[in-house]
């Protein structure tokens, strides 16, 4: 037997009442023009459709003029009876069907039944309530063949290399810090002893800013130490470089490395923050050209150890820690340079079936950088070169591919493990 | 820093030894500088800045001879009588020169000549600016050199050159001076070195024909003109130094500036006194004077021993020595690095991540959750792409003053229009095409004493062939909700969104960032052929 339900409008006009019934009520008042019952009546369009239909009203003129009312209204008895499950007369179901207001529900059973001794493909959940899964076949699929693939959301590659080398430097005890791109001439050079002339501070090697084109170092009296230090190496022990251009030092800059971060940091030190770790890796900017090998922006990754009685070989010792981290196997020593270390050392590591490669450089930062930021104690830094690592474990050999805009390559890239 | 291709022969011949190229290597590479790659002739070695004095093959086998405890010579210097008079010339106001006698001049020596020039001049000379080098057959100059500014009208016969030219000439005629000829040519008096029979230096662009260096020189006459005196003084003392590894005897060179008499070069041996207890503790060792002592040997000093000190003469042409660490340094480059023992001091500290990271991370997880794909785009752009293209007005942001190319003269202040770049070069790969970004920008901030700060942004976008406002915004809602972040959106009409499909994302009220279907004007200005749903929020402000 065939079971009927309300639809939704079935629903509402057995609340409401239906909407040719509502005009029939209104206009018993008096004829209306057809822009008040309209105002007044819900669904006036079928309102007026079916009371025209079934002879109850008609337009004079503008006017809506109630002509034969009727006593009683057959589909509204109908929608009460097919709420509480009654039968219903052919003719009145029909009617309804047409107009929406109710619809045939099919039994699953009946449906589900018809299932039997048949191959079928779905496992559905009415095979599964009604047993009839005991007595039909499924098909059998070629299971070898490949799912269709799906995009799965991913972090971008880089990033994911960068955020296993963070959570393995937290893992070793140092504090993540961070500092702006746009940084002063004086904390990103002057600060790290690097002379006012150096070849890394020219034209073609820096980043300056259009507007604002100075900034400001709070600190009068650390600018006056740094002042003397690169003038005449104050108390540092130092000859130092003999001038010093403070309108340089003003400047705004694109920070070129993040060692700005490490003076900035040790500026601010106090006594009772050592031992103390930190790490940075964040993007530097240099005028260089993009291709291959070059990248307008760029990620450095680099920290500082500070503590008392700190030296050289603990240098290397946190160089071979962080290696090993890296997954290397062995590591290599060389005399290096850098304008604000001495002595200076670059790493060679050795990871397996990858070979050899320069992993990083370090240094003790010079007595004239750590003495005028008001630091006594040796300051150890090093830093490792995350975009050659990333590319290494990428398995890319065009730096390019660090920043990649290619949505394919994204997308089929596996993830490192 | 400079990369120099050296003839291996005629360094093994300065060394005085026979040597693998592997132990070669390995020497060179204890010393500091690096060997890039040996092959059956060359030598190919990167070096780094604050050793000059290795630049040229001479003094790069000085080095190799003092590491392998080989005798090396003794530098000795004589007086000339030649005297120089030097003008004022501002924009180039110091000189310094040299006599180098006893020179015999093989293959190797002229090729070495050259090599130390244009080496120098790359990089202490900062491509001839700061300092120039001119090097001449003394023989062939005459009496009453003088430095002055003369016309541009002045005549010269350049080097290589049979017909004499004006200097103005040269400038437009003569590669060199076609490649150098801007150090001069705003000025009214160029620089030259004039002697009884005319011209014979053009500093810095070339030298006469008449003084050149021939295979027959016996004499040289070593001219150097700068911008930076102590530069000036150095760059000679280090050109000195290699002439005398090939058996030259050096004499100096008395300068006159308007009366006031210098002698050049100037060879000042300086002492410097290094605590024994400093050394040790840097290094983290424990050696003796008299270690140390043979340790700097090996690195070319002369060193005595004292009470807990020694006292340390550092090399004229070592101009890196500052403060006893660099000394230290060499001590520990003698000692070797890898006989160290490496050492991981036990400083108890606590490691953590910075907040913005970690926050960022979360976001990140919860966004690649909802099947998004995450992509890094450049922060430095330009202002028609964050801008003009994407039919915003301009706003502030940070401009670069030099920048390389016109495609990243600023700082991106939206992550938006970089996605635009990205979805119009994927256009050929498979849709829907989801993607985000959690980046920083940079924003102008009078407050900052660098006048601007970071900003931490997430963008979002949906690009298929038909997206829905609802798409989106859907997104963000399960976003924040997740976030356990109130928020509200507010009608907004933004040109960079169709009309009527845009809000502003508040909390608290306030508008941390927008949410919308792109406008078509905008994908078209992108060459865009799907329609794009995003949207842009602050990371800072939650």
């Amino acid at each position: 037997m065939a079971r009927y339900v309300l639809t939704r409008e079935g629903e509402h006009y057995l609340k409401t009442g239906l909407p040719e019934k509502n005009l029939v009520d209104v206009l018993k008042a008096g004829p209306l023009t057809l822009k008040e019952a309209e105002r007044r009546v819900e669904h006036f369009n079928v309102a007026l459709l079916w009371a025209k239909k079934k002879g109850w009203v008609d337009l004079k003129f503008d006017n809506l003029v109630l002509i034969r009312p009727p006593h009683s209204v057959m589909e509204q008895d109908a929608l009460r009876k097919v709420e509480s499950g009654e039968e219903l007369a052919p003719e009145i179901l029909d009617n309804l069907l047409q107009r929406k207001l109710i619809e045939k529900v099919i039994s699953e059973l009946e449906e589900v039944k018809k299932m039997a001794g048949k191959e079928v493909l779905h496992l559905t959940k009415d095979l599964i309530k009604t047993g009839v899964w005991q007595q039909v076949r499924f098909k059998h699929y070629d299971v070898t063949i490949p799912g269709k693939r799906v995009h799965v959301g991913k972090t971008y590659p880089y990033k994911a290399v960068i955020d296993d080398v963070r959570e393995k430097l937290i893992g070793l005890g140092f504090v993540e810090e961070k500092s702006p791109y746009v940084e002063l001439n004086f904390w990103n050079a002057d600060a790290l002893f690097m002379p006012s002339d150096h070849p890394a501070r020219g034209i073609h090697d820096i980043y300056s800013i259009k507007k604002p084109k100075h900034g400001k170092v709070l600190d009068k009296n650390l600018w006056n130490r740094v002042k003397a230090t690169h003038e005449n190496g104050w108390k540092t022990g130092s000859k130092g470089w003999g001038f010093w251009d403070a309108e340089l030092a003003k400047t705004l800059i694109l920070r070129s490395q993040t060692t700005a971060l490490s003076a900035r940091i040790l500026s601010k030190l106090k006594k009772e923050d050592v031992p103390y770790k930190m790490f940075i890796i964040d993007k530097v900017f240099r005028p260089d050209v993009l291709d291959a090998k070059h990248l307008v922006e760029f990620d450095q990754c680099e920290g500082i150890v500070v503590d008392e009685g700190l030296s050289f070989k603990h240098l290397l010792g946190y160089m071979k820690e962080i290696a090993i981290m890296l997954g290397a196997e062995n590591i290599k020593f060389k005399p290096s340079y850098f304008p604000f270390t001495e002595p200076s050392v670059e790493a060679y590591v050795k990871f397996p079936k990858l070979g050899w490669m320069e992993i990083g450089g370090a240094g003790i930062f010079r007595p004239e950088v750590t003495k005028p930021l008001g630091v006594d104690v040796p300051v150890l830094a090093w830093g490792i070169g995350i975009g050659r690592l990333a590319m290494m474990k990428l398995g890319v050999s065009d730096i390019r591919y660090l920043y990649s805009d290619n949505l394919g390559w994204l997308r089929n890239k596996e993830v490192i493990r | 820093m400079p990369t120099v291709t050296y003839d291996k022969q005629d360094l093994l011949n300065l060394v005085g030894r026979k040597l693998s190229d592997e132990k070669l290597e390995e020497i060179i590479n204890s010393i500091k500088p690096n060997v890039e790659k040996i092959t059956k002739n060359d030598i190919v070695v990167e070096h780094t800045a604050d050793r000059p004095d290795l630049f040229g093959i001479e003094g790069l086998a000085r080095a190799i001879k003092e590491y392998l405890g080989i005798k090396t010579k003794k530098f000795s210097i004589k007086k000339s009588n030649v005297k120089v008079k030097c003008s004022k010339i501002d924009y180039r106001p110091y000189i310094a020169c040299a006599v180098v006698r006893n020179v015999k001049l093989n293959d190797y020596f002229i090729k070495s000549l050259m090599n130390i020039q244009e080496v120098l001049h790359e990089t202490f000379g900062k491509k001839r600016k700061k300092v120039a080098i001119g090097i001449h057959d003394f023989d062939k100059i005459g009496h009453s050199i003088k430095y002055v500014g003369m016309k541009p009208e002045t005549k010269i016969v350049p080097l290589g050159s049979r017909k004499e030219m004006s200097l103005k000439e040269v400038l437009e005629k003569n590669p060199k001076g076609k490649e150098y000829g801007h150090l001069v040519s705003s000025h009214k008096l160029w620089p030259i070195y004039i002697d009884s029979k005319g011209v014979f230096s053009f500093p810095p662009i070339i030298n006469s024909d008449r003084t050149k260096v021939t295979d027959k020189t016996k004499n040289l006459f070593v001219e150097l003109t700068g911008t930076d005196k102590k530069a000036v003084l150095q760059t000679l003392n280090i050109i000195v130094s290699n002439l005398a590894e090939r058996n030259c005897k050096i004499e100096t060179v008395q300068v006159s500036y308007d009366g006031k008499k210098e002698i050049t070069p100037v060879v000042k041996e300086e002492t410097m006194d290094v605590s024994l207890e400093d050394a040790n503790k840097l290094l983290g060792i424990s050696l003796n004077e008299k270690k140390i002592v043979e340790l700097l040997g090996k690195m070319g000093y002369d060193a005595k021993a004292g009470k807990n000190k020694i006292t340390v003469n550092v090399p004229f042409y070592r101009s890196d020595i500052l403060h006893p660490v660099d000394i230290i340094e060499d001590i520990a480059i003698a000692y070797g690095y890898n006989n160290f023992e490496p050492e991981l001091p036990k400083v108890a500290t606590i490691g953590k991540a910075h907040e913005t990271e970690k926050l960022s991370s979360r976001i990140r997880n919860l966004i690649t959750g909802l099947g998004f794909q995450e992509i890094s785009r450049y922060v430095l752009t330009n202002t028609e792409k964050q801008f003009e293209k994407m039919r915003n007005k301009k706003e502030d942001v940070i401009e670069l003053e030099n920048p390389v190319s016109k495609e990243y003269s600023c700082m991106r202040k939206y992550l938006l229009p970089g996605f635009m770049e990205f979805i119009f070069s994927n256009m050929h790969h498979d849709y829907p095409q989801k993607i985000f970004e959690i980046g920083d920008v940079v924003r102008l901030d009078s407050k900052s004493e660098v006048g601007a700060r970071n900003e931490r942004k997430l963008c979002c976008s949906i690009s298929d062939t038909k997206v829905s406002y609802e798409d989106i915004s859907s997104v963000l809602d399960s976003f924040m909700k997740t976030f356990g972040i109130s928020y509200m959106l507010k009608a907004v009409d933004h040109p960079s969104f169709i009309e009527g499909r845009s809000a502003e994302i508040l909390v608290n009220g306030k508008e941390v960032g927008i949410v919308g279907e792109i406008n078509p004007h905008v994908l078209t200005n992108w060459k865009i052929e799907m329609p794009v749903a995003a949207f842009e929020i602050s990371q800072d402000e939650f």
